[in-house]
């Protein structure tokens, strides 16, 4: 008998404990049936205090102005874009895990796809928040929308990289919703027909679209996720893309760098994954779920946070050289007085972002620590202060002397309201994580149950016979010759 | 068809080849004649500008094959296994043609000739502040230590990983845990080749080589831009001998799915080479510096402007028309002449990166593009080096690497 697939064996299995198709459903149905715990409540909980922390600074600064916030002339971006950029950034794994993954049939991602992408649309509607409060009079947001209007000649600024952010995030957070929607449906069916109460078997009945798990529906799945993987690719690009040419396009020194594109899309995915590793920690011991997202998940998301952190690093470097290399004044006094020197105002800033970004990764480069999991945890939140901190020194760093030195500015500090602001998306994307992880299952059954016969612990035995042959012997046995030349 | 595993070329490959080096020789000779051998600095540069265009660009190209292989290594790859004694054979030609590029370099760098590399000419580096300024990179000790370090480093450590591969021939691991051992092994290699191309093709090297160029100019995208370019090249490449050898009655088990996959990456690294192109050139027109724009000015715009479009055309327009549908990337035909056309566009983007700054006329200030003809000669030598030196390395060990740990997932490939 000839396989349809297989796989070697000396890669480790990516679900463990001996699981059949039945205990995968089992397993991760539970704590969605289950009543949450104290832990989720208190968790939950302070979510929602953050949140209203949240909305408390936004009216404050919706009734009094941004004048709430300490920009001023010559810092008119700090904390709010730092976050924006910041949250974009994180929304970035998900629909990388979910769709160029996909294309490289990375069968790993199936074990954390479903949490990425929810977190990746958390995410971008965190980083909304920013540029659409930071408007001032937010009541006039809708004239970012190009459409024939009755204010006259007055239309969007198309050549405006600002606008294009428009365009780019409304339509990722559009395509990656429905990425994951679509991913969910099957799994929703099945939470439906497992309801017992009457109100869940409602809820979970509306939400699925009446999917019977039919030849046709399966299908049509299958196309549906194909073809929105074609489009969330060049997508996952153009976002952090476009928001690098919000600086990029500029002449500010430290702002206007051709590298700028791809180097924030590496920074994109490795802020993205620091944030599923954090999430995907926690997310996997309280619910239980270590069998699904186990070491070995950890450990090449490792390797991702490895890769992405040095590209970023090879990025900072060439900034740097070419800012000595260019032999322009403007550029290398950016550079080496407001950055590298640590006795300037923000140096500290500067440093925190190399160490964090560029130093701190390359401890895994050992495959010990890699598969170490306090360290793992701590590292991805140290990545996560970096990537802040990367965004905060291009913008303030950058602004803060003006071409004019009368026009320099005083240091900078967010006012409480600023600090509240950030708190607030933090309470919206928490708050958010939590009522998905309790409502909707936080690993893709069906996909799981996809790959489980080949990457399954108990199912790799299988292969035993197909391991020990030799290349002959296993050709002679399941290649066919129907692809003659 | 009977299971042929080494393979031996044909009378006709050989012959091919060689007559192509002739071609190489002889245009090589009749530029220098035409150009190299006058008086005058700048008709030299028209000559020693070719050699340098050549050479580096086939081998950033044939480097391409050993890089593909690391970068699968360190995923963990599998469908490529099949095929994967052709970027082998391919990286065999880094010490050839790198030892032809390091001597047109550095014969460059230390000729009297300062046309090409003006920061090479110190007495107009002591007017020049800008070119003053930068002596600390652009100097004849650096260029020559970095270029000869980064041939042996790479011909080194390609060397090692077709040892790695070529060692398992006669030797199976008999056990999983000897197999994982041996993947540890090829992984520490692997990131060891990927470190030092960090280091060169992704950073340092081409500033050195071709940014230096235009030596006032500055652009921190050009060497990732360089890398995507040779990448998919180099996957083209690939893809031309996977299809001559299956022509040819070779690699019995690798088919039309394993081609699919080669054809993803040409697309792929089409549009992500497009995408650092347009990065790289819209910022620069967007931002409108006249110090970024000199570079821009005499290729967008000037003499060179039918080039630089017509590579666009050829290096994005046609794979995304063209290699965007599935029958496509499954038909031999189609991959084959896209193929070659993906090398030939990334050719002509070279010639467009080295020619306008040494084709300016420095009395006149006049631009001219050079006939292409004598570097389409010399391109063709390079080629026939390369398809010598690839089949030998094809004919030196068995075409398949029978017991490497994934070669089994390949056979039985879907994509």
């Amino acid at each position: 008998m000839s396989l349809l697939r297989y796989e070697s064996q000396v890669r480790p299995p990516i679900v463990d404990g001996s699981k059949d198709y039945h205990q995968v459903t089992e397993d991760i149905c539970a704590p969605v049936e289950a009543k949450p715990t104290k832990a989720w409540w208190i968790g939950f909980i302070i979510s929602v205090a953050l949140l209203l922390f949240g909305v408390v600074s936004i009216v404050v600064e919706v009734i009094y102005g941004t004048g709430q916030w300490n920009l001023n002339k010559t810092i008119g971006w700090g904390w709010d874009i730092t976050n924006f950029v910041w949250w974009v950034g994180i929304g970035h794994a998900g629909t990388l895990i979910s769709a160029i993954l996909l294309l490289f049939r990375q069968g790993w991602r199936t074990g954390v796809n479903r949490a990425a992408e929810a977190m990746t649309i958390f995410a971008v509607m965190c980083a909304g928040q920013f540029p659409i409060w930071h408007m001032g009079r937010v009541w006039d947001a809708f004239f970012v929308l190009p459409y024939p209007n009755t204010r006259g000649p007055l239309w969007v600024n198309f050549n405006s990289p600002l606008l294009w952010d428009v365009f780019a995030i409304s339509t990722y957070f559009t395509v990656s919703l429905l990425f994951w929607y679509s991913g969910l449906l099957p799994d929703l069916a099945t939470l439906r027909d497992r309801a017992k109460l009457k109100w869940r078997k409602m809820f979970y009945g509306l939400a699925a679209f009446g999917w019977t798990g039919s030849t046709k529906h399966w299908q049509r799945h299958e196309a549906l996720s194909l073809v929105l993987a074609g489009l969330s690719t060049p997508l996952v690009l153009s976002v952090h893309t476009i928001v690098s040419f919000d600086f990029a396009t500029s002449v500010i020194p430290g702002w206007h760098t051709t590298i700028f594109p791809p180097y924030f899309v590496a920074g994109a995915v490795f802020s993205g994954f620091a944030m599923v590793q954090t999430l995907l920690l926690i997310t996997r011991k309280v619910l239980g779920l270590k069998d699904y997202i186990t070491i070995e998940h950890i450990e090449v998301m490792n390797k991702v946070i490895v890769l992405t952190g040095s590209i970023v690093g090879i990025a900072y470097l060439t900034e740097l050289f070419m800012a000595w290399y260019s032999h322009v004044g403007y550029e290398w006094f950016a550079f080496k007085e407001n950055r590298v020197n640590l006795s300037s105002p923000y140096g500290w800033s500067y440093w925190i972002m190399m160490g964090c970004n560029v130093l701190s990764p390359q401890v895994f480069w050992s495959k010990k620590l890699r598969r170490n999991l306090l360290l793992t945890f701590f590292m991805s939140i140290l990545v996560n202060i970096g990537m802040w901190f990367e965004r905060f020194v291009i913008i303030v760093t950058s602004l803060y002397r003006d071409y004019l030195p009368s026009s320099w500015s005083t240091y900078y500090t967010p006012t409480i309201w600023e600090i509240g602001f950030y708190m607030g998306t933090f309470g919206l994307f928490f708050v958010c994580y939590f009522l998905f992880s309790k409502f909707f299952p936080v690993i893709a059954i069906a996909e799981i149950k996809h790959i489980l016969k080949k990457n399954g612990d108990n199912w790799k035995e299988g292969y035993n016979k197909e391991e020990g042959q030799n290349y002959d012997e296993f050709a002679h046995d399941n290649v066919h010759h129907d692809d003659h030349h | 068809m009977a299971n042929r595993e080494n393979f031996v070329a044909p009378k006709r490959y050989n012959t091919i080849a060689i007559a192509l080096i002739a071609i190489g020789i002889l245009s090589t000779i009749t530029l220098y004649i035409t150009a190299g051998s006058k008086d005058d600095p700048h008709q030299q540069a028209r000559f020693w500008g070719s050699l340098l265009q050549n050479s580096v660009y086939f081998l950033l190209v044939v480097n391409a094959a050993m890089f593909f292989i690391c970068a699968t290594t360190l995923a963990w790859g599998g469908w490529q296994m099949a095929f994967r004694r052709v970027p082998e054979a391919i990286s065999a030609c880094v010490p050839v043609v790198g030892v032809i590029a390091g001597a047109i370099l550095l014969s460059i760098c230390f000729s009297s000739n300062h046309e090409i590399y003006h920061w090479t000419d110190s007495a107009h580096v002591a007017h020049d502040p800008t070119l003053d300024h930068k002596k600390g990179f652009l100097n004849k000790g650096f260029f020559a230590t970095v270029t000869v370090l980064t041939i042996v480093l790479w011909s080194l450590l390609g060397w090692k990983m077709r040892k790695l591969s070529r060692s398992l021939d006669e030797n199976p691991i008999p056990t999983v845990e000897g197999r994982k051992k041996y993947m540890w092994n090829n992984t520490i290699w692997a990131a060891l080749f990927m470190i030092v191309f960090a280091l060169t093709v992704m950073s340092s090297i081409p500033w050195l080589w071709l940014m230096s160029i235009d030596a006032h100019w500055y652009s921190t995208m050009y060497s990732w831009y360089t890398f995507a370019s040779t990448f998919v090249a180099g996957m083209a490449l690939i893809a031309l001998f996977v299809v001559f050898l299956k022509n040819n009655g070779y690699l019995e088990h690798t088919n039309t799915e394993h081609l699919h996959d080669i054809g993803k990456f040409m697309f792929a690294f089409s549009i992500f080479w497009t995408y650092l192109w347009f990065s790289q050139f819209m910022l620069i027109w967007y931002a409108n510096i006249p110090e970024e724009t000199v570079y821009f000015k005499p290729r967008a715009q000037g003499e060179f402007s039918g080039v630089f479009w017509l590579m666009f055309i050829i290096n994005f327009i046609a794979p995304i028309l063209i290699l965007m549908s599935r029958d496509s990337k499954r038909n031999y035909a189609v991959i084959s002449i896209m193929a070659v056309l993906i090398l030939f566009g990334h050719w002509l983007d070279f010639f467009q990166m080295v020619f306008p700054s040494p084709m300016t006329d420095p009395k006149t200030g006049v631009t001219h593009v050079p006939n292409i003809l004598y570097d389409l000669g010399i391109a063709l030598g390079f080629v026939g080096v390369i398809m010598f030196a690839t089949g030998r390395a094809l004919s030196k060990a068995p075409l398949v690497a029978k017991n490497h740990p994934f070669m089994k997932e390949s056979l039985i490939h879907h994509t």
